[in-house]
């Protein structure tokens, strides 16, 4: 068995001291909590009520007969309430923090949907909400800072580093450690420290539970591929991971290729990382030869992070998934060929899944089925998208 | 007797809190930085010395600008050492380093503490590895004979104390406040029933660190039985505060440190 906390190798809790206890106590409230059938009916009644649930799983026929070979289905995340799959966690982990006790929350965002979320429920139970974003997100992502700021949030803008999503972690954990005792940390991915990992992809199986129902139901078995994005990782795995006792379900997760990995300006840790500790965790890490952390470049500021979840890290040591890249030029493409033959407007995050999908599923024949998580809407990403297209 | 366990006998001897102050290894560079360390070591009674790291999440503004200059001024690992080893060269007082897991395991455990060992280092302490995770790194501090230091808190329980002691020697960090570090105006009002808490289980040296800025905070440190007081961010900023005019800065430091220890 692994070491507690660890997914082979990879995981931990590397964390100062003072974070420890309330770690302790997350571990503890969160075993209670998920085993407590009140807090789980609860749990289902506002995923369905508040946040939608049930999302589709949408048999996109233009762009399977476009493709001309594997059919392709979408898992619609990107109809919940807030528009991406981040939803699942923070309804989740908003009702854990009640159950804490705790009357403070507090969020890290890159692409801003986890930080809506986060605003979202904050708003619906009336806790007291600050989302840290990097100023470079903060300008690329301006739609998701108004939502924020609508919904009673406060947004604080982090200028240290490379003013991304890892920064954005950095003064969050900075303020939890300054505020441990009133706070819960809403951490928006399955990254960090244990349980983290472990807890937010409980979530977020909702996910790949409620695809593998339906394509067994539509297709009378399972699919042959799942594609999803990775930044973190949280909308990979929990699609990925109820399958995962389904053997023959190939799993691809598609990192960030940026301007390509040949360049070094990319976020595909798979690609251009080895085993490091960051936020928390042991997994893959950009780096340089002393440990010091890369800067990373993407198009989509939710993939746009040096690290990865470390689960994805051992599902790729023990061969159960496969992690490649797609480069901005690609996701950008994918964006505008999901928009037109669809009529679905993806985020740039999705776009990257959306890409390797539809190019795996043009070389296969038509009998394989490709299952993709389009893991959140696109409006926020217009400005992004429209600029790119102009150049 | 190592460095640490004669220096904490003898401060204890002369019924006197011991001066520890912290610098970032490389701020502003490298050979401004010895010549700081040199200044400050006399009546220093031991030095802390930072590596400087990309995403130190346990510091503060002041420690994180300090880092980011160290590391525009070329400051890696191998760099961080050679610096130790000068600073070694003009001093006797205990050296521990403060160390963010990452560089650690980048650069192989085993090999860095070999290297620490070598460069003249007395303890290692790694903010950002609890006692759940020391096993590696206590087993490689123990191979080349170097102190495992770690941090007590607020929220650490009488049950985490008593894993930390396990593998604790030198002397115990005690986080004065909830937060990073950074210079504070007042200490926290609880820190006389935190240490009295601490002393109950161990006769290790107490040395307390985060917002300690003033002399009046050393001197109320000392009346409530604190082994040592740990200076950083307030000496940093005096690094800060005179990039431009370095022979102005090493005046400052020192009359800093003077007038912290009392001695002006």
């Amino acid at each position: 068995m692994d070491k507690k906390g660890y997914f082979g190798e990879f995981g931990g809790q590397f964390v100062p001291e003072t974070l420890m206890s309330a770690l302790e106590e997350l571990e503890r409230a969160y075993g209670k909590f998920s085993r407590d059938k009140k807090c789980r009916a609860e749990l289902a009644r506002h995923l369905h009520e508040f946040a939608g649930r049930p999302t589709p799983l949408y048999f996109a026929e233009r762009l399977t007969k476009k493709a001309g070979g594997a059919k392709i289905y979408l898992k619609r995340e990107d109809l919940t309430h807030t528009g991406a799959h981040k939803i699942n966690n923070a309804v989740g982990q908003v009702l854990l923090a009640r159950f804490m006790g705790k009357s403070r929350i507090i969020a890290e965002t890159g692409a801003g949907q986890h930080g809506v979320a986060t605003a979202t429920v904050a708003a619906k139970f009336g806790l007291e909400c600050v989302v840290y974003m990097g100023e470079v997100d903060m300008e690329r992502q301006k739609p998701n800072v108004l939502r924020m700021k609508l919904l009673g949030a406060e947004v604080v803008p982090v200028s240290s580093g490379s003013k991304t999503l890892k920064d954005a972690i950095n003064e969050a954990l900075r303020d939890w450690i300054t505020n441990i005792n009133t706070t819960h940390y809403l951490l928006g991915s399955v990254l960090g420290p244990y349980p983290y990992p472990q807890m937010i992809r409980n979530f977020q199986k909702v996910i790949g539970e409620e695809a593998r129902r339906d394509i067994l139901k539509r297709e009378k078995r399972p699919p042959d591929y799942l594609v999803a994005c990775v930044g973190g990782g949280s909308n990979a795995i929990g699609l990925f991971y109820p399958f995962l006792k389904d053997k023959k379900v190939q799993m691809i997760g598609v990192e960030a290729g940026g301007l390509g990995i040949a360049s070094g300006k990319h976020a595909a840790r798979f690609a251009g990382g080895r085993v490091g500790i960051l936020h928390g965790t042991k997994s893959f890490v950009l780096q340089d030869k002393f440990g010091q952390i890369k800067e990373t470049h993407s198009v989509s500021a939710g993939l746009d992070y040096p690290s990865v979840g470390p689960e994805h890290s051992f599902l790729r040591e023990i061969g159960r998934a496969e992690y490649v890249s797609v480069t901005d030029k690609q996701a950008l493409e994918a964006f505008s060929l999901l928009c037109e033959t669809e009529g679905i407007i993806p985020a740039l995050e999705s776009s990257h899944a959306v890409a390797y999908g539809y190019a795996l599923a043009k070389r296969l024949p038509k009998n394989k089925i490709v299952v993709i998580n389009l893991s959140g809407r696109g409006d926020k990403d217009l400005e992004t998208v429209t600029r790119a297209q102009s150049l | 007797m190592t460095r640490l366990e004669q220096k904490f006998k003898e401060t204890r001897a002369e019924g006197r809190i011991a001066f520890m102050p912290f610098l970032v290894a490389g701020d502003p560079d490298l050979e401004t930085s010895v010549s700081i360390a040199k200044t400050i070591a006399s009546p220093a009674d031991l030095l802390e010395i930072g590596f400087p790291y990309s995403d130190p999440l346990a510091d503060g503004p002041t420690i994180q600008a300090a880092d980011i200059r160290a590391l525009g001024a070329g400051m890696d690992t191998d760099h961080v050492f050679t610096y130790i080893k000068k600073v070694r060269e003009s001093t006797d007082v205990p050296i521990t380093v403060l160390v963010y897991a990452n560089i650690v395991y980048q650069k192989g455990i085993e090999r860095f503490y070999t290297e620490a060992k070598a460069a003249g280092v007395d303890g290692v302490l790694i903010p950002d590895v609890p006692v759940e995770e020391i096993e590696p790194f206590a087993q490689a501090a123990a191979k080349a004979g170097i102190d495992p230091i770690f941090l007590v808190a607020h929220t650490t329980t009488p049950e985490r104390l008593k894993k930390i002691l396990r593998y604790a020697k030198g002397y115990l960090y005690v986080v004065s406040v909830l937060g990073v570090t950074g210079a504070r105006a007042s200490l926290s009002a609880d820190m006389p029933k935190l240490l009295k808490r601490i002393r109950r289980q161990t006769d290790l040296p107490l040395a307390v660190g985060f917002g300690i800025s003033k002399r009046e905070h050393i001197a109320l440190l000392e009346k409530q039985g604190a082994d040592g007081a740990i200076v950083g961010s307030a000496l940093v900023k005096t690094i800060t505060d005179n990039l431009s005019n370095k022979k102005r800065l090493l005046q400052n430091i020192s009359a800093q440190v003077k007038q912290l220890t009392g001695a002006d």
